[in-house]
């Protein structure tokens, strides 16, 4: 429980004074509403957050969207601005799961066309999308990779060389899928071996594929300029970059360690270890991790792709080639920016780039109405895509939250809810479950999460971003 | 991706105990977290946080299917750090890479050589399909230090 004192800025944005915690540099600012906040309050999320602000070269504040829960080093949800020149990279502030992150699918069918082909596409995607971490679903990626140029390109390496995806696929990713200054040669032997077989595959832990139908739109003009419309099926990806990327996290958190003294920085917490920008471990963990991310990215194409060969067998190939992506965010990122006129390093660890409308890094096609934000729920609530808004660039270094946020740990829901009793209730509300394990599923139950539809308003009340639709799971495949 | 019921996680007296000194025996306990797993352990010498490190972290990897009667393979971990937090948090991420790389699921440490910021052992334990849940050990928290005449060390595991 934490007794930090908070200043009250308006009705959703909260502030930690910078002193209340030793060495913040600047103050720490939370966007939550009273309920959220007394959720939040309920662990170290923010003594976590108060700690970002120790960091050197942090600017204006150091931020938590309203989904934040405690993690390790960052909280989960947690944004950091830092000074191009004089910060420093955290591969803590970025996490083990680099460019995590979430791609929709949108399908060229109503809920009532896919009908009783509903069950029969689940059990497809299932048994094509591997799933689990070691052992089964580890060494089923897709074969033929070329890890290097999938390093350094990211989804364009599997498009030219196994002709996975399509170029509007690629277009249609954050960045186009390609991180600048990616650097295959700084990613580990061990970190190539994890990775190795692992593209085209889900993972474990909150990792999902979900099966939706676009229950309500709420804004038409974001919505046609996605290709969104009420009663659409879509298919939402939740992964990243496997073994590859939590080596590469590993690995650098050992180094900057290591260097902290020869950098002269102190640390609160040996999670945030770090090293100057412009420094030989800044400067590779920039390159390994922008490798990493590419990865990610490749690994979510790999997965549509085998998204798209199930859509094939169960609804005929024309279907699968009116599947079009409609945008691809990274949630666990560290990326140079402009804000404000600076240059900065943005960490973004549980968050999502939500940048507004006009920002020329947002697709032509999506420009006028707002970069696309993916807001997954719980698998028996909602999620929502959202469209940027000029807010975010004023009050969050353009960011977003990325979830509904975790409320309860693995622990405390296993003793609440029964994966089988929750399996029987999801399905009798027209959710089909597919799951590693029934204590995996029990764990990731929607008591574990904060209310969505809460975390939203407060994304919208504040301006980061606006609601352009609800999507409704009608089927769900965990990792 | 949870850790056992805490009912079956203490081999000894809940933590607490006064006495860790030689001959106290080892416990470890999972520690509420609300997105990650927290372990904390206590024993009466290095050695024994290590070996109860890697009781825990056996059970959490084996879920239901406890392997410790078809235990077959035995595995060689060498790592180096620059201190003893880091030393632990080295051993079970050499672990870890083995249960995701081999399905290796540690079960006893059968020997055991420390040295200054030096780690050598030898574990047994079964070949199978340990639960995928670790994604890797983090230093946030981490300790490993003297404490009431023996050690305790905290761990936080990122899931």
């Amino acid at each position: 429980m934490s007794e930090l004192q908070l200043k009250r800025i308006d009705s959703f944005e909260w502030e930690i004074p910078r002193g209340a915690v030793a060495g913040m540099r600047v103050p720490a600012r939370l966007f939550a509403d009273e309920e959220l906040l007394a959720a939040i309050r309920g662990d170290r999320s923010l003594e976590q957050l108060a700690n970002m602000a120790t960091l050197p070269g942090v600017v204006d504040w150091a931020l938590a969207m309203p989904d934040i829960h405690q993690g390790y080093g960052f909280p989960v949800g947690g944004v950091a601005a830092m000074d191009a020149e004089e910060g420093v990279v955290s591969p803590g502030g970025v996490g083990y799961d680099i460019n995590c992150g979430v791609r929709l699918l949108a399908l060229p069918l109503s809920a009532a066309e896919l009908g009783a082909r509903r069950e029969p596409l689940v059990h497809e995607l299932a048994r094509r999308v591997p799933v689990g971490m070691g052992g089964r679903g580890a060494h089923e990626g897709v074969r033929g990779a070329n890890l290097e140029r999938v390093l350094a390109e990211g989804p364009r390496a599997l498009l030219e060389e196994l002709g996975i995806g399509s170029e509007e696929d690629v277009r249609l990713t954050e960045s186009a899928g390609r991180l600048e200054g990616a650097e295959p040669a700084a990613v580990s032997a061990r970190a190539r071996e994890r990775g190795s077989g692992q593209i085209g595959t889900l993972g474990s832990g909150n990792h999902f594929l979900e099966l939706q139908r676009v229950e309500r739109i709420f804004e038409a003009r974001a919505a046609r300029a996605f290709g969104l419309s009420e009663e659409q099926v879509t298919v939402l990806i939740h992964s990243g970059s496997r073994g590859l990327g939590h080596q590469v996290c590993s690995d650098y958190v050992k180094r900057m360690d290591r260097a902290l003294a020869r950098h002269r920085i102190e640390l609160p917490d040996r999670q945030l270890s770090c090293a100057p920008l412009g420094s030989p471990e800044g400067r590779a963990y920039l390159g390994a991790m922008a490798a990493a991310a590419n990865f990610a990215w490749a690994n979510r194409a790999a997965i549509a792709h085998r998204v798209r060969e199930a859509i094939a067998q169960v609804l005929g190939s024309e279907t699968a080639r009116a599947t079009r992506q409609i945008y691809d965010v990274a949630h666990n990122v560290a990326k140079l920016e402009l804000h404000g006129g600076r240059l900065v390093c943005v960490h973004r660890k549980g968050a999502t780039r939500a940048f507004p409308p006009g920002h020329e890094e947002i697709p032509a096609e999506y420009r006028e109405v707002g970069q696309p934000v993916f807001i997954p729920g719980s698998m028996g609530t909602a999620s929502f895509v959202l469209a940027g808004r000029e807010g975010s660039m004023r009050r969050s270094f353009g960011t977003a939250c990325h979830g509904a946020g975790r409320r309860l740990s693995r622990t405390a829901v296993r003793r609440a809810v029964e994966g089988a009793a929750l399996r029987r209730e999801l399905e009798e509300r027209g959710i089909a479950v597919r799951a590693a394990s029934a204590r995996g599923l029990a764990e990731e139950a929607p008591e574990a999460y904060k209310d969505v539809e809460r975390v939203v308003e407060v994304v919208e009340r504040v301006g980061l971003a606006v609601r352009v639709a609800r999507l409704r799971p009608i089927g769900v495949i965990k990792g | 991706m949870s850790p056992p019921p805490a009912s079956s996680q203490m081999s000894s007296p809940p933590a607490g105990s006064p006495a860790l000194g030689s001959g106290a025996a080892a416990v470890h306990r999972w520690v509420e977290h609300t997105g990650e797993l927290e372990l904390e352990l206590e024993a009466g010498s290095e050695r024994e946080v290590l070996a109860e490190a890697l009781e825990a972290l056996g059970q959490l990897l084996a879920g239901d299917d406890r392997p410790s009667d078809r235990i077959g393979a035995q595995r060689t971990i060498r790592v180096s750090a620059p201190d003893p937090p880091a030393l632990l948090a080295a051993f079970l991420e050499e672990l870890i890479f083995l249960a995701e790389s081999e399905g290796f699921v540690p079960c006893a440490l059968e020997r055991l050589e420390l040295r200054a910021g030096e780690l050598e052992a030898v574990v047994a334990g079964a070949l199978g399909r340990p639960r995928p849940l670790v994604k890797a050990v983090t230093y946030h928290r981490l300790a490993f230090e003297p404490a009431d005449g023996g050690y305790r060390a905290r761990v936080v595991l990122d899931v």
